[in-house]
This record gives structure tokens, C-alpha cells and sequence, in this order.
């Protein structure tokens, strides 16, 4: 398993997406931004799931999705402006 | 994220001893920082408002701007951002001026009146967790003000840029703009404007790198037991009673002075002291961050924040031309009525935002 955090650009898409990934099956929780991912001070989602593929359907209010790696975020989606 | 805990903590520290040193080089009692009392000497300094004894254009509020855009820019985060229901969130900034001048202070000095024993400041404490409350009630709800989009740099830096020419504009002192008179009111009392300024850009930094906010601790508390910024505003709290303290004790003057009367630029009115913030803290919940927090973000290029920062102003002129504003005499009956308007303002707002199916 790996594990992911998604931003969001309001509370209420972090919420409707940790639904989702406990839907799906996915462990998920619903968190403040950590500071080295982002300045903004939102809601964002960490949740785990053996790879991309098994990610639940993303909704319009996902900023961006990145993997930890060691402490380190390397993004694999982020929204189209 | 020790780490994190550490640097916001000492942040607080940091800018609480600011704080209360800005009293001791001039500043007004318990208001080393204000962001809705220097919003509103500005706006009477620009002449959007009449009200003769609080028209200066606070150079903390500039700092405050600056040193969150410079810190942004040195760190890549400057990220212009807008387009997320502009004119909700200056209506929002109205509301949440005129609960803070029911108060007599922002979030902010709240916590800066408690640490000089102005014991009328509990109210306002009790009010600003009841409306931080009503306001995670609507975010369980589903409120949202939707996404904001990519701008372009221009848009992100005219803030900015307002903030310095609104600095050009103090040092120069034009005719048009309005200043109180010496020993006229609030707006008479200032520190040198080398040091507010030092102060305002420390602490805007200081504020974009651990994204203080007073209403963030209180919310993110209550939606993730995350004690975070929490802590940094209880070390703003206790470094300013400290220093308060110090000050007292080196210079003679009193600095910390403990009780319900004789409090500077505040009133005894308990239920409108508690509703005045509460107001506040709802409207900074549906706006996702205190005043203080609104000026770090507009600074790092987010214009709907900017937009916020002017209906705050708006609102400071609105409070000050239509005697909604308290004094030290205690509160108006205009101003109980514009509060009683802004709850049901805020309400609608916050209901019409929140949409529970798919939450």
C-alpha cells in the first residue's frame, strides 16, 4: 500500500473525497495541509491504496494528489487551472 | 512534525514580545497589533471615514503585506489565486469589521487585551469560540465558497503594490490625506514608522511561514483534535504578558493592569463584547482565516483575500460613518443592530453555501 495526500480547495471536497475513499475501502483521514506540502492552510486527505488505479472517482474540488515517498511529496496529479 | 510545533511556537513567542514592545514605542495600550484597528486609522486616513481620532495609515499593516510577499517570492509561494466568490467574501470582511469594532479589537488583540489584564476580552473569547463554532457547524454542512483559479502575476501583485504606495502616501503626507491630530485619539498614537514597519514585516513573515491564524487554531481543534496553531496562539498570549511584565517592571508605567474598568480603547459590556466577536469569528470561518490571516494570504498573491482586506476596510468606514463602532463609553445602539443584521448576513451566506447531499 502506499499512501497519498489530496488537497483540496474547500473543506467540503476533503470531505466528500475521504467518503469516498472509505467507500472504495481505503483507510483515509481527514487532516489540516501539512506545511512543507503546501502555505495554504485547507483540509487535505491522507489515504492509502495500492496504487493510482484504485483511487476513487476525483471530484472538481482536488487541487493536487501527491505520494510520500520518505517524507518527501512527489505529485502525480494536479488539477488543470 | 516536532519541528513544526517548535518553529510555530517560537513564532508566537516572537511576535507576542513585538507586540507588546510596539506599546512601549508608542502604539495604543494592549494594541501593539490590531489588523481591524489599523484597518480602520487607514481607512480614515484615506478619508473613507470622518472619525478624527483614529485616521493614520498604520505602517504595521503594510509590513504585515510585504514581509509575507517577500518571504512568498524568496520560497516560490507566491502563487496568484482568485475567483472564489469575490463579493461573498467583501460582504463577509464588512461583517466581520463591524463585529470586531462592536469588540474593539480583531482576534488579534483579543489575545494582546488578555495579556494586559483586560479582563473584558473573556467575553470576547467566549463569543470567538461560539462563532468559530457556528462557523465548523456549516463547514460539517458542506459550506464551501467553491475553488479559486490561477491569475494572472499582475493581479496577484497589485495588493502589494497598493500596500506600497499606501506607504509613499504616509511618508510623504499629502494634504488629502488625513492624520489625528496629536493627542486626538488612537490614531494619534504610533510607533516611529521604521519600527512599525520592522515589526509588520517581521511578523508577516514570521505569519507566512508557520500560517498563523487566530481562527485556524480554534478550528482546526475543534475539526481534527490538531493543536498546531493553538499553540502558537497561546505563546503570542503568554510572551505578551511577559512582556508585559518586563515592561512594567523596567519602566514604571503600567503595561499589565488586571480587571474590568479602566481598560484601554475597550468597554464593559459583557454580552455585546461576546457578540461582537462572535460575529467575527463566524464571518473569519466562512472567509477560512482571521484578518491577520487575510493580509499574509493577500500578500502571497491570493486577490480573494484581497478582497476580504478591502471589505474589511469598507467596513471600518460603514462602522465609523454610521456610529455603529463602540467606544469607550460601550456600545451603540446602531452598532447592536448592524450586529443582529451581520448574524442573520452571515447565516444566509453560510446556509445558502452548504450543501449536505453530497457531504
Amino acid at each position: 500500500m502506499n499512501e497519498y495526500i489530496a488537497t483540496f480547495y474547500s473543506h467540503f471536497g476533503a470531505v466528500c473525497f475521504k467518503k469516498a475513499c472509505v467507500s472504495c475501502g481505503l483507510p483515509a483521514v481527514i487532516m489540516p495541509v501539512p506545511r512543507s506540502l503546501s502555505s495554504s492552510c485547507g483540509t487535505c486527505v491522507k489515504f492509502q491504496a495500492p496504487g493510482e488505479q484504485d483511487f476513487p472517482e476525483k471530484n472538481e474540488e482536488i487541487e493536487q494528489i501527491v505520494r510520500t515517498e520518505g517524507g518527501r511529496f512527489v505529485q502525480i496529479y494536479e488539477a488543470e487551472e | 512534525m516536532k519541528n513544526e510545533k517548535t518553529v510555530i511556537a517560537g513564532a508566537g513567542v516572537v511576535i507576542g514580545l513585538i507586540a507588546a514592545a510596539l506599546v512601549f514605542f508608542g502604539n495604543p495600550a494592549n494594541m501593539g497589533f490590531c489588523i481591524a484597528c489599523f484597518l480602520r486609522d487607514t481607512s480614515g486616513a484615506l478619508g473613507l471615514h470622518s472619525a478624527a481620532a483614529v485616521q493614520y495609515i498604520r505602517p504595521e499593516i503594510i509590513g504585515l503585506v510585504l514581509g509575507s510577499c517577500i518571504l512568498a517570492l524568496v520560497n516560490k509561494e507566491f502563487k496568484p489565486r482568485g475567483g472564489s466568490a469575490p463579493v461573498t467574501r467583501f460582504v463577509l470582511g464588512m461583517f466581520v469589521m463591524i463585529g470586531c469594532l462592536m469588540f474593539l479589537g480583531c482576534p488579534f488583540r483579543m489575545i494582546l487585551r488578555l495579556a494586559g489584564g483586560d479582563l473584558n476580552a473573556v467575553f470576547g473569547l467566549v463569543g470567538f469560540v461560539a462563532g468559530i463554532l457556528a462557523g465548523v457547524f456549516f463547514l460539517k454542512r458542506g459550506y464551501t465558497l467553491k475553488r479559486s483559479y490561477k491569475m494572472q502575476k499582475t493581479e496577484g501583485a497589485l495588493f502589494p503594490v497598493v500596500e506600497i504606495v499606501l506607504l509613499v502616501l504616509l511618508l510623504a503626507a499629502p494634504a488629502f490625506i488625513h492624520f489625528t491630530e496629536p493627542d486626538g485619539g488612537p490614531g494619534a498614537k504610533h510607533a516611529a514608522i521604521v519600527i512599525s514597519l520592522a515589526a509588520g514585516l517581521i511578523v508577516g513573515a514570521l505569519a507566512q511561514k508557520t500560517r498563523l491564524c487566530m481562527v485556524g487554531g480554534i478550528r482546526d481543534a475543534v475539526l481534527f483534535r490538531e493543536y498546531k496553531l493553538l499553540i502558537g496562539f497561546a505563546a503570542i498570549l503568554i510572551s505578551a504578558f511577559v512582556g508585559n511584565l518586563i515592561l512594567s517592571a523596567v519602566t514604571g508605567n503600567t503595561y499589565f493592569h488586571l480587571g474590568f474598568t479602566g481598560q484601554a480603547v475597550a468597554h464593559t459590556d459583557g454580552l455585546w463584547n461576546a457578540l461582537g466577536m462572535m460575529l467575527a469569528g463566524f464571518g473569519c470561518v466562512l472567509l477560512g482565516g482571521c484578518p491577520l490571516r487575510q493580509l499574509v494570504l493577500a500578500g502571497e498573491g491570493n486577490t480573494d483575500s484581497a478582497v476580504a482586506v478591502f471589505g474589511l476596510m469598507t467596513g471600518a468606514a460603514i462602522a465609523h460613518n454610521f456610529g455603529l463602532a463602540s467606544s469607550a463609553d460601550g456600545p451603540t445602539a446602531n452598532g447592536k443592530i448592524a450586529v443582529v443584521i451581520g448574524f442573520v448576513v452571515v447565516c444566509v451566506i453560510a446556509a445558502l453555501n452548504s450543501g449536505k447531499k453530497e457531504a
